[in-house]
């Protein structure tokens, strides 16, 4: 009964927001980057379709909130009104330098309070080192002591804003020295931290290629309940390198095989909320909707709702 | 391995660009090289957040320019925060300091295609340009008012035949005054307006421009010697409306005091100080 000990000890979903006996269909569905060029297409949607509305959920990078006040924050509200949102940390630097954590999570913690965010996630990697930020989520070596790093910072996070998160594996692009592969590595942390997990397909579609780990082995070490979000998004070919080197760009549309590997992700691990991540190159509202409905289509297969159902039964019964 | 090395390192390589010292924590040195993209991630994030946070400056210089100095100022000034919000507080004087290089050394070390010539047009007022446009960014995310004195609120107390002047004000938060060359203000605004007018006058005269925000938009403008004075007055702690008043009458005893409070009450400037 661990892993429902777990799960029953992890915020994933905000309580005013996910009653716990909603049925698997009513569940958070699949979610889109909140990106401020789609500001008036968000605010135009009808209202009184709850179904789609209670379903599409919008993810923001949590930093680009930093901010005390004025329209970008209202336009956060705005959005708020009608849809749930989800908190996605890309600065808090999980797996070093945890001495500027607090001053970091006092600003996270300020916009929960606010915003009540259904999920609240980070990266495991390392960005910050000496007090210097380097803008990009580097990965950590695969060792006991970067494992015990990211714990500590699990917890500094964790303990800053009052409830739990989920942290993503990053997108590899070489191997380092390690003792141990990606899911134990993510996997004992989780463990040992009280976090859930955020898989992002894409990133470990890119990692597959870049770095030749098979990605459905690794799905399948990854306990199920454990995974509290997915992320999906496009990557594109190294300008110098090409196809030889993946990188997670953000700015094109979802792979195929991406598509495959979600498919085959929610097969292991039931309904789970989707994120089409999109960062650049931004098409239309219409059709980041298109894709988002491609990903809601997934969650609303058959086996994946037939997995929901087991899990949430099992989860439920502990609480 | 300890992930301490592997991270001094890593950083190591990503400030300086020496692939070396990540050799003997790859698993395979033909990657090595790949390494790059997180080098070119961190630079392009910072980057890109100079940019957006100082539109008008990459209007003027271009975008390689203007790429090509922002590096620079990554290097001499990484960010601190977690964050890229507000990044470049220093880019302003980073600007200054940089010209003054110029002034002494051949600048082709940095590769700006003009900056032989420190005094060409694309370099006069870029600092100035620069301030404002960090100005411009602080005004526009600056916490909101607390109480803003509304003409309604005024009004009110003239009702109750209560004293407004003694009333207690000081500048809503988004209100910041910035020092510049007043050709450098009017080369901003034709960058933000898209105007290609040339500069014409070199010799010019230093102004405090004023930045507010107004229903989400940041408005900007010059301000007179008194108009200085009376926000001046009502900065930090703030001021009666009576004190402030009288600090721009003091300068310039035409100052129109009805005026300008109705300038201030339409442009929601001042909030009732509680303190
Ligand atoms: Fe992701």
């Amino acid at each position: 009964m661990e892993q429902a000990h777990l799960k029953a000890n992890n915020l994933y979903y905000s309580q005013e927001n996910f009653p716990q006996h909603t049925i698997a269909g009513d569940k958070l569905g699949a979610g889109l980057s909140l990106k401020p060029e789609h500001l008036d297409d968000i605010l135009s949607l009808p209202v009184q379709a709850p179904s789609v509305n209670h379903n599409l959920w919008f993810e923001v990078h949590t930093e680009n909130y930093f901010v005390a006040g004025g329209p970008r924050l209202n336009y956060l509200r705005a959005v708020r009104e009608n849809h749930n949102i989800s908190f996605h940390g890309v600065g808090g630097s999980l797996g070093s330098d945890h001495k500027a954590m607090a001053a970091h999570t006092k600003q996270v913690k300020a916009l929960i309070n606010e915003f009540q965010p259904i999920l609240v996630s980070e990266h495991a990697v390392w960005s910050k080192s000496d007090g210097k930020y380097f803008a990009d989520l580097m990965p950590l070596p695969r060792t006991q002591d970067a494992l015990q790093s990211l714990i500590d910072g699990v917890d500094c996070y964790q303990s800053g804003i009052g409830r739990s998160i989920l942290i993503e594996n990053p997108s590899n692009y070489l191997d380092f020295i390690s003792d141990m592969d990606e899911p134990q590595f993510l996997v004992e942390a989780a463990r040992r931290s009280g976090c859930g997990l955020l898989i992002d397909i894409n990133n470990l579609y890119i990692s597959s290629k870049n770095t030749g780990i098979d990605a459905l082995n690794y799905l399948k070490q990854i306990p199920a309940e454990l995974v509290g979000e997915i992320h999906i998004a496009g990557h594109d070919p190294d300008p110098t390198l090409g196809q030889s080197l993946l990188i997670d760009s953000h700015a094109a549309a979802v792979a195929p095989p991406v598509w495959k590997l979600l498919e085959q992700a929610l097969g292991l691990f039931g309904h789970t909320p989707v994120l089409v991540e999109r960062d650049a190159n931004i098409p239309s509202f219409t059709e980041l909707m298109k894709e988002r409905q491609i990903a809601q289509n997934y969650l609303e297969q058959d086996k994946v709702l037939r997995n929901v159902n087991a899990a949430g039964n099992e989860v439920l019964s502990n609480e | 391995m300890n992930s301490n090395q592997y991270i001094d390192a890593f950083s190591r390589y990503l400030r300086h660009g020496d692939l070396s010292v990540m050799a003997p924590f790859c698993e395979n040195s033909a990657h090595l090289e790949r390494m790059a993209v997180y080098r070119n991630g961190f630079y392009k994030g910072c980057v890109d957040a100079l940019a957006a946070n100082f539109p008008m400056c990459e209007k003027k210089l271009g975008n390689d320019d203007f790429r090509k100095m922002a590096r620079l100022y990554v290097d001499h000034f990484p960010p601190e925060q977690g964050t890229l919000v507000g990044y470049g507080k220093n880019f302003p004087d980073f600007i200054i300091d940089l010209l003054k290089e110029f002034e002494f050394e051949s600048s082709d070390k940095v590769g700006l295609t003009v900056a032989q010539n420190f005094s060409a047009d694309l370099y006069v007022n870029l600092a100035d340009i620069a301030y404002l446009d960090y100005a411009w960014l602080m005004s526009l995310m600056s916490a909101d008012s607390n109480e803003t004195l509304t003409i309604e609120y005024v009004t009110d107390l003239i009702e109750q035949e209560i004293e407004f002047t003694e009333l207690n004000v000081k500048l809503n938060p988004s209100v910041l005054l910035v020092h510049v060359k007043k050709d450098a203000f009017s080369e901003w605004i034709s960058l933000k307006k898209n105007n290609n007018d040339a500069i014409t006058d070199r010799s010019s005269i230093d102004v405090f421009v004023m930045l507010w925000r107004l229903q989400g938009g940041v408005q900007a403008r010059l301000l007179s010697i008194a108009e200085v004075a009376l926000m001046q007055a009502l900065q930090g702690k703030g001021r009666t409306l009576g004190e402030a008043f009288d600090a721009a009458i003091t300068l310039d005893e035409n100052f129109e005091v009805s005026d300008a409070f109705t300038a201030c009450l339409q442009n929601e400037l001042l909030e009732i100080n509680s303190n």
